[in-house]
């Protein structure tokens, strides 16, 4: 319990709270709070804060898991390698291409998806959700291998399909090039994951009061002005929610990557660099380092996303 | 922890089925067993995936021994890498389950440098060396000790299609050359067979043709990770990446070059475009099944040829590459002896046969080779033999992992190797990595 | 869109096909390459030219048996594990923050926020070595633990937004009667809650069912392995031979349980969804 007392003192005062003697009720209803959350709480620091930590420690020495008695501080020297050299900084750039390219589409396929569902005919209304929650309920390995195989020069077909697109014919091999392989990984990403953004979506859309957009077709607006004008501003927070959760999701893009290319011909991405630099390697050091820089980055986009988009978190919190 | 906490929690299971078959034992072996407290020690074996060959033969060797010891297996992921991986985080750790592992050659000098692996005894050593063919001995070694003991070898032999190589004129055989090989798939319009995907497969052939041009990968491979000295910025080196950069540029590997691995180069001979192929020897037992299964025509079996894997110059031998599995005994196991013993049983010249004829990977023992029946299975089993004889193992050292990795990121796709640059610039990279300048 | 209904329910059949097309196809594709024959994987075409339960006889009977039950066994049991306790912990915790009065409800939402978006990939080495140490290394509890940080924090939120859409009036009239505030919780709430604790339960079963780093790296052999992970251990005929069709085989009989809840709690999912995360 001493880690939520202690970091509950160093939240913020609560305005609504004036400093006075708290009543016994209050007491007793304040240490049910703490007995209530702090379980789940204390799991969800152990689970992640502690492991963090340890990355950090481990991220300044020079170790590697099977040359045990070399193991050597190096203060932030794993840092300063990882920082100079040019992978980082190119895997870096897939990952936040494959961010923002993915979330640009499935906000757009999610809206139009979200826009479906509601307003669909109440008879088509649950075949729909039900079909689009298929892809949010497989697991991204299985959606992964479903892609590589259509795709695959061996064992796909889609080179025979499209045979009739320009640039596609039997002889196109999808993973031996940047720009081919990718365009996959994203294609499996978008699928799997555009069915939580346009649930979001939905739920935003619900939030637009329908007095105005009645108002607004009433006085002659076109769909194209009722959108851009009335539902799309009074959804804003909805989209910059969704926004953000699938963006920081992008972000951590692991499996697809791992099962298609597992990094080659430039699809690497921070997490795959992470987990063979510490796992494959088994240089712990270094991987922790990468680990650490790795979770910077979400933080940063966070902050970037709360400060500067001025995404409102707390939606949910508010209470009635 | 108390001392066999750990130990007996892995094996609970096993313990279980070693009661069963103590059991089992007890009925046929009334007295034999009678002496012994409680169960046989169960050795866990930690093996790659394979048609069922190494637990049959745990099968066979448990009860072969009389109730000394049951062997359990414990599968392994299906890539070498994850293997590698698996088995050093065990190892690591100290744990005490490792009685028997099966490690690929390349991997043996990372366990056995720091000490990962137990000695093998010096009788053992001998009696399981004996006859052990060179190439396969080479790849259980370690700074000139034998510290695993060689099961199975594995090395590619060059298949080509008989109809091709005629019409090419090209006379199989006698030993061929990459340059006869590339002269004559391009003048009939084919495609060669070879592993162009960044994986393992690419490194295998990179050190391939770097030995069979005369040159060696790593120079001194004894030394710490920052003394490394790379043979890649070589002649052979060069002449390696003029026949990679050759097969890449001309599209004689086919369009699924970059991502060609043992299997889809199979599958790419067999078609109508198939030619020379460097490959392992389950493309036979392959091959067969697929024919069998109606999928490919009965006669391309009579059209499939086999040779030496090709040399790079005239006249002057091949340096095929090796494969394999050797068995190794982790240092904290807690029965290195019955371990060993179980180890002897396995490797046994019989066994191995046997393991060849069902699950298709050859013997590393010479004596194997002579079993009967073996070349009705294995018809190209001489050419097998003869090519273990000149395999070169992949470099031997503890950072193979890293210079394998780095021979695959600087050699892919082939098309884009450069013979005057690759070399060159692979080495840099290779050993900026190795002293831990650069990312891998 | 003033059109005659006739016109209109076209538009929507097309519409509908387009989406669920959109929706299923991936799968249909995969489960067309499961009944693939080894020598029909190269043929080119969606569906198989000679349909085969080969692939199927091999996971469930054959030589992956041994590999994929335990693993099936393990992913079930794992993953209902995580998901009871994380819904329980999850319960506790949004009700304290829905109705309670304490400091640290933000503290609290902020964490699981953090912890939902944390890279898993950052913390398995550290894990990987913790666990090794006090022997929660390939175990089922090595795995429940780090699962309840991808279940926790969305079934807090998802619990929080049902929460507070409960008529609260019943709780304040049962302590009125004199309950405390644990038997208003209990015997008033408890009820009316189920449904969304439910809806939670299937969301956050989802999340860990389809875990794949921390299944690779914190388990090694089939006491722990997950389904995910032991996806990569399949084998052809050889080693050199790729398994595609034990893992398309494999991939579909993984996905039924998710086909069977969506088609039975497809309302409630999506309303769960869309609470949790958005103002409802």
């Amino acid at each position: 319990m001493s880690t939520s007392v202690e970091a509950v003192r160093d939240a913020p005062a609560r305005s609504t709270q004036p400093k006075q003697p708290l009543s016994d009720r209050a007491k007793a209803e304040r240490r049910l709070g703490f007995w209530l959350a702090g379980p789940a709480f204390i799991i969800m620091l152990a689970v992640t804060a502690y492991p963090i930590l340890l990355a950090l420690w481990e991220s300044l020495f020079k170790y590697r898991l099977t040359a045990p008695s070399d193991r050597e501080f190096i203060g932030l020297g794993n840092y300063a390698t990882i920082l100079s050299d040019t992978l980082f900084w190119r895997d870096l750039g897939v990952t936040v291409l494959i961010t923002v390219i993915t979330v640009v589409v499935e906000l757009i396929l999610g809206f139009a998806l979200a826009l479906i569902m509601n307003s669909a005919l109440k008879a088509v209304r649950g075949w729909l959700r039900t079909a689009i929650l298929v892809p949010y309920g497989i697991i991204t390995v299985v959606s992964a291998f479903a892609w590589f195989y259509a795709f695959d020069i061996n064992s796909g077909y889609v080179n025979n399909w499209f045979s009739w697109v320009p640039g596609v014919d039997a002889d196109l091999n999808w993973f031996a090039d940047t720009w081919t392989a990718l365009s996959v990984i994203m294609a499996s990403e978008i699928w799997k994951t555009t069915p939580f953004i346009s649930l979001l979506l939905l739920a935003g859309l619900a939030q637009v009061p329908g007095e105005l957009t009645e108002a607004a077709e009433v006085d002659g607006a076109s769909w194209w002005q009722r959108m851009s004008k009335v539902i799309i501003p009074n959804m804003k927070a909805a989209i910059m929610v969704a926004v953000l959760f699938r963006a920081l999701d992008a972000f951590r893009i692991f499996d697809n990557v791992y099962i298609m290319t597992n990094g080659a011909y430039g699809t690497e991405v921070l997490s795959l660099l992470a987990y063979r630099t510490s796992i494959t390697r088994l240089e712990i050091g270094m991987g922790s380092a990468v680990s650490v820089l790795l979770f910077i980055c979400v933080i940063i986009i966070c902050f970037i996303a709360i400060k500067l988009f001025k995404v409102d978190l707390s939606g949910a919190r508010g209470g009635n | 922890m108390p001392k066999d906490a750990r130990y007996w929690g892995h094996t609970r299971k096993g313990a279980r089925a070693a009661a069963g078959v103590a059991l089992a034992l007890g009925a046929t072996l009334l007295s034999g067993c009678g002496t012994d407290e409680g169960a046989a020690p169960t050795l866990t074996w930690y093996i790659n995936p394979d048609a069922g060959g190494q637990a049959e033969l745990a099968k066979q060797c448990s009860d072969a021994s009389g109730g000394a010891y049951t062997i359990e297996t414990s599968l392994l992921p299906n890539d070498a890498a994850a293997q590698r991986e698996q088995l050093a985080r065990r190892l690591a750790a100290g744990d005490k389950s490792m009685d028997i592992m099966s490690l690929d050659p390349p991997n043996v000098p990372e366990y056995a440098e720091p000490g990962y692996l137990a000695p093998v005894p010096d009788d053992v050593a001998e009696r399981t060396t004996e006859g052990v063919l060179e190439g396969a001995l080479a790849g259980a070694k370690w700074k000139d000790k034998v510290v695993a003991v060689p099961f199975w070898a594995n090395t590619q032999i060059l298949w080509y299609r008989k109809s091709v190589a005629s019409a090419a004129g090209l006379d199989m055989t006698q030993p061929v050359t990459w340059d006869q090989i590339i002269e004559a798939a391009s003048s009939q319009d084919k495609y060669i067979g070879v592993q162009g995907a960044r994986a393992e497969s690419m490194t295998v052939w990179v050190n391939a043709l770097v030995a069979s041009a005369g040159g060696k990968i790593v120079e001194n491979p004894d030394a710490a990770a920052d003394e490394i000295k790379l043979g890649l910025d070589t002649d052979a080196g060069k002449q390696a990446a003029e026949v990679v950069s050759t097969i890449g540029k001309e599209g004689l590997g086919g369009p699924g070059l970059p991502t060609q691995t043992e299997n889809t180069s199979m599958i790419q001979f067999q078609g109508d475009q198939g030619s020379f192929m460097v490959n392992y020897p389950f493309v036979w037992p392959a091959t067969n099944a697929s024919v069998e299964e109606g999928a490919l025509p009965a006669s391309l079996i009579d059209d499939i040829g086999w040779a030496l894997y090709p040399a790079m110059n005239e006249g002057e031998e091949t340096a095929p590459p090796l494969g394999g599995i050797n068995l190794g005994v982790g240092s904290n196991s807690q029965h290195p002896d019955l371990a060993y013993q179980a180890i002897e049983c396995i490797v046994s010249p019989e066994n191995q046969a046997q393991y060849f004829e069902t699950n298709g990977n050859p013997p590393s023992n010479e004596a194997a080779y002579d079993s009967p029946g073996l070349e009705e299975t294995f018809p190209m089993a001489p050419t097998i033999r003869d090519s273990l004889e000149l395999a070169v193992p992949r470099p031997q050292t503890p950072y193979y992992n890293e210079i394998s990795t780095g021979i695959q990121q600087t050699w892919t796709p082939p098309s884009d190797v450069n013979p005057d640059t690759t070399p060159a610039e692979s080495q840099e990279f290779i050993l900026e990595v190795l002293r831990g300048e650069k990312l891998l | 869109m003033k059109s005659s209904p006739a016109k209109r329910r076209t538009i929507w059949t097309i519409i509908s096909v387009l989406v669920v097309l959109y929706a299923l196809f991936p799968v249909a594709s995969i489960l067309a390459t499961s009944f693939k024959l080894p020598s029909d994987l190269t043929s080119g075409t969606f569906l198989p030219t000679k349909w085969s339960f080969s692939n199927y006889e091999q996971i469930l009977v054959g030589d992956a048996q041994g590999l994929f039950l335990s693993s099936l066994r393990n992913s079930i049991g794992i993953c209902l594990i995580s998901t009871f306790i994380a819904v329980i912990l999850a319960t506790l915790c949004a009700y304290a923050i829905a109705r309670l009065d304490f400091p640290g409800k933000k503290l609290v939402l902020t964490t699981a926020l953090g912890v939902s978006i944390f890279p898993v990939i950052s913390i398995v080495t550290p894990l990987f070595n913790l666990w090794r140490n006090i022997g929660l290394y390939d175990t089922w509890p090595g795995l429940i633990i780090p699962y309840l940080s991808l279940t926790l924090p969305i079934s807090i939120w998802t619990l929080a937004a049902f929460f507070r859409q409960i008529p609260w009036e019943l709780e304040q009239a049962a302590q009125v009667d004199g309950a405390t505030t644990w038997q208003a919780f209990r015997k008033a709430i408890v009820p009316l809650a189920a449904p969304g604790v439910f809806t939670t339960a299937i969301i956050a079963f989802f999340i860990a069912w389809n875990d794949f780093v921390y299944g690779i790296s914190l388990t090694s052999t089939e006491a722990a392995r997950p389904v995910p992970a032991a996806l990569a251990f399949f084998t052809g005929a050889s080693q050199f031979e790729e398994p595609t069709g034990a893992i398309s085989a494999a991939a579909i009989i993984v996905t039924i349980p998710v086909v069977v809840l969506v088609l039975a709690f497809q309302r409630q999912i999506v309303s769960g969804l869309t609470q949790g995360a958005v103002k409802g």
